[in-house]
């Protein structure tokens, strides 16, 4: 079992080089993409299976004894990262294949894209099981450079714009990231989480802070959180619809994974956590306010996108059991939905011929399953019960309420109405562009959508008649999943539960990484 | 009843595609559902009615205490009979109301079944959160049926406005229901009942969730979406908006009232909004001309009338408020059901147009009357029951002290009156004879049509008869509120000449008055119209939002990197300087250097980083940078890392190239600064950052405690992985997984670089036009230079440049130089790949001598030179590069090893002596491809593309012809497809 490990990150990287080899042959490009991710799918069930009937495992790489060398670590919340993201890279993978394949590849360069789409991948699964802080800013480094190359996929103007924004501002979060690894080395003289957790605790408090706050402004800028998220609506949108939907599923929840471990392994002291929900606070309202304000589809998206990781982090920062529970939970639920929403979006685009909808219209009529794999996620992400967003909004509220601290229950209050505003923004966008018919679109002025610039990424591409199967199949795919999360919600929150409770405190993760270290 | 519940689900899913089979009678099939879920409820009756209650339970989220749990008690029960009864009557009346070839007939079908179902789920729910989720289900479904006309803008608005007002309503109630939860300890509502704890939190959460039952049954000042709903088709109007959703606030009020009744503020909130509702809403009703306004106002001030009885929490309002729920489901879905024929009997719903339909019509008047007669209360009806019991509870509290009592008494009374009012006037514009108005035509509105609405308004008749049979049926509930010492009030048509008979009569009397005077009403109405309402109130907000919303996001997306850089710097500044400030510990004593040549190379690096922010041309800021990569190099030399000096200087020197390579396509001076103001400002940041972090540097330095785990690698490297140079050891074995990972971040950035330069080429079709011009051109001088040369077989030359650049750029010694070292190099790039292990160089560093031996051969002989160096694809390098680090890990995965793991071999060799070869450096090797790999991919893309583009540009005039070089080029450069 233990040897399955590697192989997530292993495969894609394999897959990439081979699929930089033959080059010139996208057919077996596809294949090897497709079976890669498929291949990591599988291992990555077989993980959580494992380690969520077991224990965690832990790979000494190079058969190097800690803290010397590397070690890899999957535990409940690894696997579970990795089941997800797996399942959502394959879907959208198949979405643009389907996109590629009905656009006879003439935008998108297939022969960087699978391999680059590789490489994404594996960033993302080093960065999920990476048990050494210098490691996991390598897997930051592989998803980072592999998304630059994504976002500028086509080299538009808008896109070399929007990637040029990304690019320096995520170079800038590695500066910061790669500086509070050399302080934090500085300070315990190891890189291992593991053991940074244990010698952490002989540093003193205000030191162990200034250290907590550098690294928190690093991972902060990854996650977007309020106010390092000003680049992530500017840059998101622009990108192929494929690329956008991957991007907004799952980078910035590395960034909050990266929250999740530093806030429960490294810094597991409360000090921070106050202004941890100030900021959830205001990540919430601030996202939330920039989506009503669009008109965009995807630009509106990527809004809601901010301001939901206002909930994760207000799980983290509640620094309980249940709080990190309602996050993991959160996170699962919002890469899917995310997703989802960002590949309807892209065969809205198709369709419709724009994501604005002051130019969209009549779409429930013209395509009404179109309309249903949009609206089944928005009402997911709108909160609206029994779905999964309702359902993990409820865990963060109970949380919330079990602290019962004045602060948590401001937090509820701010949830609740960012929930609503999500669903107000969202379902305008049901009225205009699905309800609306198609003859009225026109006349539709609105003050508020005028004050805002349009997004600088609204393309206008070809109306299509039909859309590929593949794409299509590929959304329903991620609804069908979407869905599942809700009503296979037992099984999924009692292991987020027990993710959750692995993470109270750091004794439990440093036992397994250094077992027998903790014999008192 | 879970299984109903599925029932309900699966059917409605298979309704759209059945409509196009059934067309209308689609409507007969999804009746007979609700008639199933009633005929259940009525089979459990006689258990019910011994008070027994029927509980299902099946787990969902047991970690959420998420259960979904039914439960069917009195309250219930009486819930669930008029939700599957109306819910089947409606439906039938459906597949008469639409017309035959009606579009989406499926759809609605589907909808409102699954609506019938949530409905139902919703009054039979014992966990709080599983009522929630079927609370918001009613509410998603009811917007999707008010929005089933979606050509109307209006029914569009409507169904938002429904839908937000009532989630808005469903939040708050959520938040307040995960509070009693988590207060109580259960999630049972039967349970939170029954524990009722008293505390200010409590108390709270018993308010917010009643803002959510409140906002649901369009209480005052949620009651504006009620009327705007009626854009829905009439049948919703009659089920959801008359006898089932709008009922699930008051359901709700019911099912809490015995726990929490005595909650402070229980009673003045529900009393008090109630009684202005039902005031408000009577007196709207009088002025409205649409019928089915008119009874959409009733409908809000009926809601109004039941909240104050359900709310005020005694044993005999609870009885008569239930009763009351009961009639006004009957009385109202009827009359909403005969507005619905007289619509399609007249073909409009304007009180002002409809003259002389009682004539025509008489049954429908009949029926009309009979409902009306209900609502107004006046007997025999079981209106007219109910409204007895109301008043004579009502006084009871009253007398008994309580002056909520009386403020409720005065106002139902003064509501029935606007009752009775309205009931009168509905009647008068849907059947009277009006001047100046043609009468109605001839027609038939149609026996079948008439069926449900008959049944429906026939039983409040009938039930006024059975009043003790339901006050046998329902006393449950009512005992359950506040159980009364001896005989509590029953239900009855006579109960003799009682205050509450003279309180019906007057305010019937009343009624009677206002509508013989309606003009004035109307008169007075229309003066006091400049009153703001909430329906202005809710658009007023909608629209700050909006406004707050363009505001806030027109604030922080400036679109403008300069302005996203400097926030996350000012946090960084701001965070890190609030926590260095409150910081104690500081290392005792600071040695600030090891030499005083690090303070020499210190300051040229921070003289040329400054200078660097400051620079006019770009070039100058490429070189000042690479001034601190080279300082950086001599520091690391300085401190005894050889390896890691000579690795940094040679980046330095790729880098470098490659700067230069693409300056060639940018202009020289940097871009004019924007503001001259901001510039402080920035420098200011920039300061700060730099002092910060030297200062947390400093910090966490001093607080180290712990002895490095580097401090063991030299000893490990040595006897473990037999190399004697630990940086080599540390990149390929220590921690490979890193390199590894740096490889495909290597990998990934050229192909990036490649993706681009070949993209902009190939997408902008202005240059395709002017490269065919060039071509031609050129063509045109290869001709000329055969003809000059002589020489017709070019593969011959050693040095290529001669026939690929002007001679003016060309320098021969240069290129002889360069030829002649170039194999040497390679031999040593070779040296320092296999030598790393235990002396400085390695993969890394061999790779970019390699590769500066290709940078050398290009920028001497240009890219036809380079594509005859290294006729090899980059991107087949760069894949080999990466299968032989990954084999490298992989391989030990098959013998049970770690990834990675290396193997030592050593063997005795004749003629080489000892031999030693230790497995990682294979991984080494493929550092030394991916390297090499790099090196040309951005040599041919921003060297040798960006050379054609120039050349296709014009820009450049050493030019020869592109046919005219050897055949290497063709298949080598990296194609992007």
């Amino acid at each position: 079992m233990i040897s399955l490990v590697p192989l997530v990150v292993l495969i894609p990287l394999v897959a990439s080089a081979l699929a930089l080899i033959v080059g010139r042959r996208p057919g077996v490009q596809r294949l090897l993409t497709i079976g890669a991710l498929t291949a990591v799918l599988v291992i990555s069930v077989i993980l959580l299976v494992v380690v969520d009937g077991d224990a965690p495992l832990v790979m000494e790489l190079g058969g190097w004894e800690v803290p010397f060398g590397i070690v890899l670590v999957v535990d409940r919340l690894s696997a579970l990262m990795l089941v997800v993201s797996a399942t959502v890279l394959l879907a959208v993978l198949i979405f643009s294949v389907g996109q590629g394949l009905a656009d006879g590849d003439s935008e998108t360069p297939v022969s960087i894209y699978y391999p680059t789409y590789l490489i994404l991948a594996a960033g993302v699964f080093n960065a999920f099981i990476a048990g050494d802080l210098f490691n996991l800013y390598v897997g930051f480094e592989i998803l980072l450079v592999a998304s630059y190359v994504l976002i500028t996929l086509g080299g538009t103007e808008q896109r070399i714009r929007a990637g040029t924004t990304y690019i320096i501002v995520s170079l800038l979060s590695s500066v910061l990231f790669l500086a509070s690894i050399a302080m934090i080395y500085g300070a315990v003289g190891t890189v291992n989480i593991a053991q940074i957790s244990e010698r952490m605790g002989g540093i003193p408090v205000d030191v162990q802070i200034i250290l907590h706050v550098s690294l928190l402004v690093a991972f902060g800028i990854k996650a977007a959180v309020f106010p390092l998220s000003f680049w992530l609506p500017d840059s998101y949108p622009t990108a192929p619809a494929p690329v956008t939907a991957v991007f907004a599923g799952l980078l910035t929840k590395v960034g909050v994974y990266a929250i999740i471990r530093a806030e429960t392994l490294i810094f597991p002291g409360p000090e921070l956590n106050p202004a941890l929900m100030v900021l959830a606070l205001l990540t919430m309202v601030i996202g939330v306010l920039g989506a009503v304000a669009q008109a965009d589809i995807k630009r509106l998206l990527s809004f809601t996108l901010v301001s939901h990781i206002g909930y994760m982090i207000l799980g983290v920062a509640l620094g309980t059991a249940a709080g990190t529970s309602a996050a993991i939970f959160y996170i699962v639920h919002h890469i899917v939905v995310q997703t989802t929403l960002f590949l309807a979006a892209g065969l809205i685009e198709r369709r419709g011929g724009s994501t604005s909808i002051n130019q969209l219209g009549g779409l429930l009529k013209a395509a009404p399953l179109i309309a249903v794999l949009f609206f089944v996620p928005a009402l997911n992400l709108g909160g609206i019960p029994p779905f999964s967003g309702f359902l993990g909004k409820l865990a963060l509220f109970q949380a919330s309420a079990e602290q019962g601290t004045p602060l948590a229950y401001i937090l509820m209050a701010a949830g609740a109405a960012v929930s609503l505003l999500t669903l107000y923004a969202l379902v305008r966008v049901w009225n205009l562009a699905f309800w609306r018919p198609a003859s009225d679109v026109e006349g539709y002025e609105s003050d508020l959508l005028a004050n805002v610039s349009e997004a600088p990424g609204a393309t206008t591409t070809q109306v299509n008649r039909t859309t590929p199967k593949l794409m299509t199949a590929a959304t329903a795919g991620m609804v069908v999943v979407s869905v599942a999360l809700t009503v296979f919600a037992g099984p999924l929150y009692a292991i987020s539960a027990r993710a959750g409770e692995n993470l109270e405190g750091p004794s439990y993760y440093v036992d397994v990484v250094f077992p027998g270290s903790n014999d008192e | 009843m879970t299984i109903l519940l599925a029932v309900f689900a699966i059917v409605s899913a298979f309704l759209p595609a059945l409509a196009k089979i059934l067309g209308r009678r689609v409507f007969l099939v999804a009746a007979t559902v609700p008639l199933a879920a009633f005929v259940h409820t009525i089979s459990v009756g006689p258990a019910i009615l011994r008070g027994d209650e029927v509980r299902e339970s099946i787990a969902w989220i047991p970690d959420l205490s998420v259960v979904i749990a039914t439960r069917l008690d009195t309250l219930s029960w009486v819930l669930a009979l008029i939700v599957s009864g109306v819910g089947s009557l409606v439906m039938l009346y459906c597949a008469q109301y639409f017309g035959k070839d009606e579009k989406h007939l499926g759809r609605f079908a589907g909808i409102l079944l699954a609506f019938a179902g949530s409905m139902y789920g919703l009054v039979v729910a014992d966990d709080v959160f599983v009522l929630f989720v079927f609370w918001e289900a009613t509410s998603v479904f009811s917007y999707l049926l008010i929005g089933h006309y979606t050509s109307s803008k209006t029914s569009r608005g409507a169904a938002l406005q429904a839908l937000l007002v009532t989630t808005l309503g469903g939040l708050v109630m959520l938040v307040g229901l995960v509070i009693l939860a988590v207060e109580t300890g259960t999630s049972l509502l039967s349970e939170i009942i029954a524990t009722a704890p008293s505390n200010s939190l409590v108390t709270t959460s018993v308010m917010l969730v009643l803002v959510g039952a409140l906002s649901k049954s369009a209480i005052f000042p949620f009651h504006f979406w009620l009327p705007a709903a009626m854009a829905a088709p009439t049948p919703v109007s009659a089920y959801l908006h008359a006898a089932a959703m709008v009922k699930a606030g008051i359901y709700l009020i019911a099912r809490l009232s015995p726990g929490f009744a005595e909650t402070p503020s229980w009673q003045p909130v529900l009393v008090g909004l109630g009684v202005f509702t039902m005031l408000l809403g009577g007196w709207t009703a009088l002025r409205q001309t649409d019928l089915k306004l008119v009874l959409a106002y009733g409908t809000v001030s009926q809601l109004g009338f039941l909240t104050v009885v359900l709310g005020y929490g005694t044993r005999d309002a609870a009885l008569a408020g239930l009763a009351l729920l009961l009639a006004h489901a009957l009385f109202k879905s009827a009359l909403f059901l005969l507005v619905g024929i007289v619509d399609h009997r007249v073909g409009t719903r304007d009180l002002r147009k409809i003259s002389g339909l009682g004539r025509r019509e008489p049954v429908l008047a009949t029926l009309t009357v009979l409902a009306l007669a209900s609502m107004a209360g006046l007997p025999p009806t079981f209106g007219f029951v109910a409204k007895e019991a109301i008043f004579t509870s009502l006084l009871e509290g009253g007398e008994a002290g309580d002056a909520w009592g009386w403020i409720a008494l005065v106002g139902v009374a003064i509501g029935s009156a606007l009752t009775v009012a309205y009931s009168i006037r509905f009647f008068w514009g849907a059947f009277a004879r009006k001047k100046d108005v043609d009468p109605v035509g001839d027609g038939d509105a149609g026996a079948a049509f008439m069926f449900s609405p008959a049944l429906l308004a026939a039983s409040g008749l009938v039930l006024g008869f059975l009043a003790p049979a339901i006050d046998d049926a329902i006393d449950g509930y009512a005992d359950s509120v506040a159980p009364v010492e001896g005989e509590g009030y029953y239900l009855a048509l006579w109960h003799g000449l009682e205050p509450a008979l003279f309180i019906s009569a007057g305010s019937i009397l009343v009624g009677i008055l206002l509508f013989v005077a309606r003009n004035r009403v109307i008169a007075v109405q229309e003066r006091l119209s400049g009153v703001p309402t909430a329906d202005g109130v809710y658009w007023q907000t909608m629209r700050s939002i909006d406004r707050i919303s363009a505001r806030t996001t027109s604030l922080t997306q400036r679109g403008s990197l300069p302005f996203y850089l400097g926030v996350i710097l000012l946090v960084f500044v701001v965070a890190m300087g609030t926590a260095l400030a409150l910081n104690g510990t500081w290392p005792a004593a600071v040695r600030p250097w090891d030499s005083t040549a690090q303070v020499a190379i210190g300051v040229v690096m921070i003289v040329a980083a400054i200078a660097a922010t400051r620079a006019g041309k770009r070039f100058q800021g490429v070189l000042l940078v690479g001034v601190t990569g080279f300082g950086m190099s001599a520091l690391f030399a300085l401190q005894g890392a050889p390896d890691l000096a000579l690795t940094q200087a040679l980046v330095e020197v790729v880098t470098l190239v490659a700067f230069v390579l693409v300056l060639r396509r940018l202009p020289a001076r940097l871009g004019h600064r924007n503001g001259t103001g901001s510039r402080g400002i920035r420098a200011a940041i920039g300061i700060s950052v730099g002092l910060i972090m030297g200062v947390a540097a400093l910090v966490a330095l001093g607080a180290r405690t712990a002895d490095p785990i580097s401090l063991a690698w030299p000893e490990l490297s040595y006897i473990e992985a037999h190399g004697r140079n630990v940086v080599n050891v540390a990149l390929v074995d220590i921690r490979g997984w890193d390199t590894m990972g740096e490889l495909s971040v290597i990998i990934a950035a050229a192909t990036g670089v490649a993706s681009l330069i070949f993209i902009s080429g190939r997408a902008d079709d202005e240059t395709k036009g002017r490269r065919r011009a060039a071509k031609a051109e050129m063509k045109e001088r290869r001709i000329q230079a055969k003809a000059e040369s002589g020489s017709d077989n070019p593969r011959t030359s050693w040095l290529l440049a001669g026939r690929t650049i002007a001679p003016e750029n060309r320098s021969i010694l240069l290129e002889v130089v360069v030829r002649l070292t170039f194999h040497a190099t390679i031999v040593v790039s070779v040296y320092l790949l296999f030598a790393g292990h235990n002396a400085p160089g390695g993969g890394f560093a061999g790779g970019l001598v390699a590769g500066l031996a290709l940078v050398a051969r290009y920028l001497a002989g240009g890219r036809h030179e380079l594509a005859a160096a290294a006729p090899i694809d980059a991107g087949k390098m760069l894949g080999a590069g990466l299968i032989l680090a990954t084999g490298a890990a992989v391989v030990p995965l098959f013998f049970g090893l770690d990834a990675l793991t290396s193997q030592f071999w050593e063997a005795e060799v004749a003629l080489f002596g000892h031999i030693e070869f230790v497995s990682s450096t294979i991984f080494d090797v493929g550092v030394y491809f991916v390297v090499v790999g790099l090196v040309l991919d951005v040599l041919r893309s921003l060297g040798a593309q960006v050379d054609r583009d120039l050349e296709e540009d014009g820009t450049a005039r050493s030019v020869m012809p592109e046919a005219d070089a050897p055949d290497t080029t063709p298949q080598t450069e990296r194609t992007v497809s």
